[in-house]
């Protein structure tokens, strides 16, 4: 079967995950709502392991099309040509990263677990290395959120400013995603209260600049007055 | 200094009426991978590019600030590479391009040059900036044999306008340098070899970091 039909498929198996989880079962059951009406019987392990992967692997794969799909959904949220936007155009930050906490309201149950398999590298899942972890796909993953974040919200940082940016909102974002998972209810309000503390600390390390600058400037007219530099 | 007349292609990126103009705040969404990889490598270069030629100037201002004749000239070049930045940086916000990992490395290095080639003397910073602009003018022109290809999109034809814009500029440069005696600099030859190597090492590494 080419890309085209494995892509239909996992698109079919997202709205699955809420009551199947994050699982190749999801996978299999997709086929059977395909617009065609033509399969009436789920995909067997064999198929499943060919179009998506074999065993935890397939439902790696899942995950990262769930997470690709809620990015696109965030995106849409805000677009300007989209009949589906109904928030503002020119969103603030603490908006866009509440929008993208809200994508995970429908499957908040399973994305532990979801999160525990994409942390665990497929090639080390056995016996011999069984407490290794893998943070690159946690990194990826709120790393792009950030991007998407700054992108929206109009973000105009450059220079060094654009990364320790994105790196401050991945991991404020990550931490409300922890928070979300366990106290669904408060993470908002978390969220705002990072965003708030994050930005006293920006202004904090701006202050602290701004004071080796006039330290630098001090030091320089004396080594100018001195006549060490023409 | 510019002997062209009119309005710039740049000023569309400083002019508020245009703030909303697809050519200047939207990107081309249908570009194939590589396409999508030489584009943004060429901005995060040009970018990265116009931020050491701005701490290059610096630094040789820091030493001729007092001369009447070379201070008014590297001023003149640095206030045009300053309007060159501001343009670079809404280009890459424009193209969701990510600055290079280098910028500050950039500031530093470009600040240390410009300002070691003026202790040297007047005609070594001349030669500094002959050889800079050199590379750099050739590198904009290699840009637009790379973007002839892209597909029709509102921003393209306004980049391309830009680059060339900036590649005259810095073409200018180079012949203000020649013309305040660049290549009577000493050891002209090592010099130029030294700093314009040095510039394409720097490339390499702004297209990749």
């Amino acid at each position: 079967m080419s890309s085209t039909t494995r892509n239909a498929l996992l698109k079919l198996a997202l709205p699955l995950i809420k009551d199947h989880g994050f699982t190749r079962s999801a996978l299999s059951l997709a086929v059977m709502y395909s617009p065609s009406g033509k399969h009436t019987a789920p995909l067997n392990d064999t198929a499943v392991d060919a179009l998506f992967g074999e065993g935890d692997e397939a439902r790696r794969t899942l995950m990262n099309a769930w997470l690709d799909d809620a990015r696109v959904s965030l995106r849409k949220s805000y677009s300007q040509d989209s009949d589906t936007a109904t928030t503002a155009r020119n969103p603030s930050l603490g908006n866009v990263l509440k929008t993208r906490l809200s994508k995970n309201e429908g499957v908040l149950e399973h994305l532990p677990e979801a999160f525990a398999l994409l942390a665990t590298p497929p090639t080390l899942s056995s016996l011999i290395f069984p407490l290794t972890l893998d943070p690159r796909p946690a990194i990826s993953h709120s790393m792009s959120v950030a991007a998407e974040a700054c992108k929206l919200s109009c973000d105009t940082s450059v220079g060094a400013t654009w990364y320790t940016r994105r790196a401050t909102i991945g991991a404020i974002y990550t931490a409300a995603e922890l928070h979300q998972l366990y106290s669904p209810t408060t993470a908002h309000d978390f969220l705002d209260r990072l965003l708030e503390e994050s930005q006293t600390l920006g202004m904090a390390v701006d202050e602290t600049f701004i004071y080796a600058k006039y330290i630098v400037d001090a030091w320089k007219g004396i080594i100018t007055s001195r006549g060490i530099t023409p | 200094m510019s002997s062209r007349s009119g309005p710039q292609p740049s000023a569309a990126y400083l002019d508020p009426s245009k703030a909303r103009d697809p050519s200047t705040t939207q990107t081309p969404e249908d570009l194939t991978e590589a396409q999508r990889g030489e584009l943004h490598r060429a901005l995060r270069v040009d970018q990265a590019g116009e931020v050491a030629a701005n701490y290059i100037y610096k630094g040789q201002l820091a030493v001729f600030q007092t001369d009447p004749k070379y201070g008014p000239l590297i001023q003149e070049m640095w206030d045009q590479e300053k309007k060159h930045l501001i343009v670079m940086n809404k280009m890459q916000l424009q193209h969701h391009v990510r600055p290079t990992i280098l910028w500050e490395v950039a500031q530093v290095a470009g600040y240390g040059l410009g300002f070691v080639t003026a202790l040297m003397g007047k005609e070594a910073a001349m030669a500094c900036t002959e050889a800079v602009e050199t590379v750099i003018g050739e590198h904009y022109q290699d840009q637009l044999k790379a973007l002839e290809d892209f597909p029709d999109h509102p921003s393209l034809p306004l980049l391309r306008e830009v680059i060339k814009e900036f590649r005259d500029d810095e073409l200018e440069h180079l012949d203000t340098a020649v013309d305040h005696n660049s290549q009577r600099a000493p050891a002209h030859a090592l010099l130029s070899t030294v700093i314009g190597g040095g510039c394409k090492i720097a490339i390499e590494l702004c297209k990749r970091f």
